[in-house]
């Protein structure tokens, strides 16, 4: 792409400058104006077009409940805690780098050494009423343990209900089944996102 | 019979509704039941069956005087009531005089009435409009005319008094213009 | 007038308050699923097939919302003007024919509330009065929003009620007769004897007074929702704001009626088959009002008042005086 062809952003060849008239002062001019207006019959013009919508009844309307637009893996909405392909014990290794860097101090977690004296997480909770999902806790885990999920519903009756640690945690036979989805990482894109890219028809 | 009890709802509704026109001290519940009585009246006409009477009497008194009074009324404060400030017993005294009065010929009024005899006969097979325009046409053109002509005296004036200023835009004067008519007006109240 | 006159009056009466109640609901559907089409939506989807019983659920909620009466309005009036607006709508309603006569049970019908001799006038100076409904609400809410509606409806009002007068005039020159039933059996006999033909003026003046008069869209700054809330209906809950949109949507039916009556030939000859033609008609009437909602943009108070006085009035004027000359030699 050479950067004349990129240095054209409108999406169509159609545009055109509007060629707006003075307002005439003269009571003359006024009239003619008035007469031109009627006559022009613009108004049917609006008719057609809100008709030929209808008719050709293209429409666009996503029934939410029933159906749900793809979501993006950037997208960061309720967090999710991973569990280890092989073993499926926990990922989280209780570092508490999540807790440290919780910008809305809503991560709680706590930990105790346990038989095998291996460290083990006892209590860990986000507060969702709080959390203001920007993600640092998913950046900073270095084993990938804690991530964001798709999970934008978010409804209860108790605010209790939002810091329910099991929520988050993938169950096992999800696991099993091998749906618990991978983190791609913070620059990953929607796929077939190259697909609905668009030049905007504004020129900068 | 029915004509009967149509016609007692209608005056005793009518009544109360002027009543309260005048005995309250709410703008708005005086607005509304003069436009109720309005209304009412017209019942009476449709009961005699001046059907085009009793329309007009809806258009012009309810439709459009009563709706001017409203608009006037923009610029007060409807929802307030008003306190009267004096009431001028003398007012009062000539008022239930002219009721009084007005009462006994509503009373009178029937027993003359059976001996009054219609100059202008309404036409066989004429319809109430065709009938009201016959006598409007003929025996009372002139008065029709004068009231026409009139009218249209009234409403040129009232552009005339209105229109005076219509041309002036305070969006299309510049700052001082519109400082200095500022100046000559605070120079005529001085 | 004997009983069973007064009894068949009632029977109409109740049916057309009921027929037209219902329409006002469905029109409300028609309007949200015809406007959703134009603007590539799909509108009420929900409730029932279709959406379908979106009425069923509007009416729970308006019959069951608070009645919420602001302390500082005038509660008499803010509780009777509703009322007005919905009582007149109906009241309109009497002089209308709505289908020809027909025989049932060995009675001839004749389905129209009274066939007075005035009953155009009567059809335009009632629906007229249903300003006051507007007025005194916008009045006695103490808001300033309903007082700026207040002052607009009464304004327009006023002014077309001089277009829709005038532009009727012509017409009822050439029909001499101001009866509807009369209007219809002037135009029997086929699309080329509407009136339509022999008035364009006064059909598209009377057309557009009808948008004035309904306040719907060109016209609809009574209660311009994106400038003054929703007019005089701002302070309004539960089923008293209900009433102001029966008002309106039973307008707005009975004024597509009037159309066709005067100016589309109504329903004829009074076979089935074109009886149902009238139904198509002022259905069709009844749509335009939806179709202008979804393409035309409002206008000014001040531009409305342009076209009233310096537009239309003149017309309409020279259209009586054509049409005089006319019917003259």
């Amino acid at each position: 792409m050479s950067i004349e062809q990129f240095k054209n952003r409108n999406i169509s060849d159609d545009y055109y400058l509007v060629d707006i008239d003075d307002y005439p002062t003269t009571n003359l001019g006024k009239f003619t104006r008035a007469i031109k207006r009627t006559f022009k019959a613009e108004l049917l013009v609006g008719l057609w077009v809100v008709m030929r919508e209808m008719l050709k009844f293209n429409i666009h309307t996503v029934q939410y409940p029933k159906e749900k637009l793809p979501i993006g893996p950037r997208y960061r909405a309720v967090h999710e805690m991973k569990r280890l392909w092989e073993s499926g014990t926990e990922r989280c290794i209780g570092c508490g780098l999540c807790e440290k860097i919780c910008i809305s101090d809503c991560i709680r977690m706590d930990t105790k050494i346990d038989e095998e004296s291996r460290k083990e997480v006892s209590e860990y909770s986000i507060n969702l009423g709080r959390c203001i999902f920007c993600g640092y806790c998913a950046e900073v885990c270095p084993e990938l343990a804690i991530t964001h999920g798709g999970r934008y519903e978010n409804a209860s009756e108790q605010r209790a209900h939002f810091i329910m640690y099991d929520d988050m945690l993938t169950p096992m036979d999800m696991l099993k089944a091998g749906a618990q989805k991978e983190f791609e990482g913070f620059g990953a894109i929607t796929p077939h996102e190259d697909e609905s890219v668009k030049k905007t028809p504004l020129s900068y | 019979m029915f004509e009967a009890i149509a016609f007692y709802i209608f005056s005793i509704l009518t009544i109360i509704m002027f009543y309260i026109t005048i005995s309250t001290k709410q703008p708005l519940y005086a607005l509304t039941s003069l436009g109720a009585g309005m209304i009412l009246i017209s019942g009476f006409f449709f009961m005699l069956g001046a059907d085009f009477l009793g329309v007009v009497q809806i258009i012009v008194y309810t439709g459009a005087i009563m709706a001017l009074y409203a608009f006037g009324m923009m610029f007060f404060n409807t929802t307030k009531e008003i306190q009267e400030p004096r009431h001028d017993s003398g007012a009062v005294v000539t008022l239930s005089t002219v009721a009084a009065i007005l009462v006994i010929m509503i009373f009178v009024g029937p027993i003359i009435g059976d001996k009054m005899v219609s100059l202008y006969p309404p036409l066989q097979g004429a319809t109430n409009t065709q009938s009201i325009g016959m006598v409007l046409f003929t025996k009372y053109l002139v008065p029709f005319e004068l009231a026409a002509i009139m009218l249209l005296v009234a409403m040129v004036a009232g552009i005339v008094l209105a229109g005076k200023k219509m041309d002036r835009s305070l969006t299309l004067m510049t700052e001082e213009e519109i400082a200095m008519e500022q100046e000559a007006k605070n120079k005529v109240l001085v | 007038m004997g009983i069973d006159y007064i009894i068949a009056t009632i029977i109409k009466i109740v049916i057309v308050m009921l027929v037209f109640s219902a329409l006002a609901g469905f029109g409300t559907y028609f309007e949200r699923k015809i406007l959703a089409f134009m603007q590539r939506r799909l509108g009420p989807m929900s409730v029932g097939p279709y959406g379908i019983l979106q009425i069923m659920a509007d009416g729970i909620k308006l019959f069951t919302k608070e009645d919420i009466i602001p302390t500082s309005a005038v509660d008499k009036i803010f509780k009777i003007a509703p009322i007005i607006t919905a009582s007149t709508a109906f009241m309109a309603a009497a002089t209308i024919p709505f289908w020809p006569d027909f025989t049932i049970f060995g009675y001839r019908v004749q389905p129209i509330i009274t066939d007075s001799s005035v009953g155009l006038l009567y059809v335009i100076g009632v629906m007229a009065i249903g300003l006051f409904g507007v007025l005194l609400g916008g009045m006695a809410s103490s808001n300033k929003y309903s007082l700026i509606s207040a002052a607009r409806s009464s304004a327009v009002f006023l002014s077309y009620e001089v277009i829709t007068g005038l532009a009727l005039l012509a017409p009822i020159m050439l029909v001499g007769s101001l009866s509807l039933v009369n209007f219809n059996a002037y135009q029997v006999g086929g699309i080329s004897n509407w009136l339509v033909w022999k008035q364009p003026m006064a059909f598209i003046l009377f057309w557009i007074a009808a948008f004035a008069e309904t306040g719907r869209t060109p016209f609809h700054l009574i209660a311009n929702d994106h400038e003054i809330i929703d007019g005089f209906g701002t302070e309004y809950s539960g089923m008293r704001w209900g009433l102001f949109f029966i008002g309106e949507y039973a307008n707005m039916f009975f004024i597509s009626f009037v159309i066709v009556l005067v100016f589309m030939g109504g329903f004829g000859d009074g076979s089935v088959l074109s009886a149902l033609a009238f139904l198509g008609k002022v259905a069709f009437f009844f749509f335009f009002f939806l179709w202008t909602r979804a393409a035309w943009p409002d206008v000014r108070p001040d531009q409305l008042m342009w076209l009233c006085w310096k537009v239309l009035m003149p017309l309409a004027v020279i259209n009586i005086v054509i049409t005089g000359f006319v019917v003259m030699f």
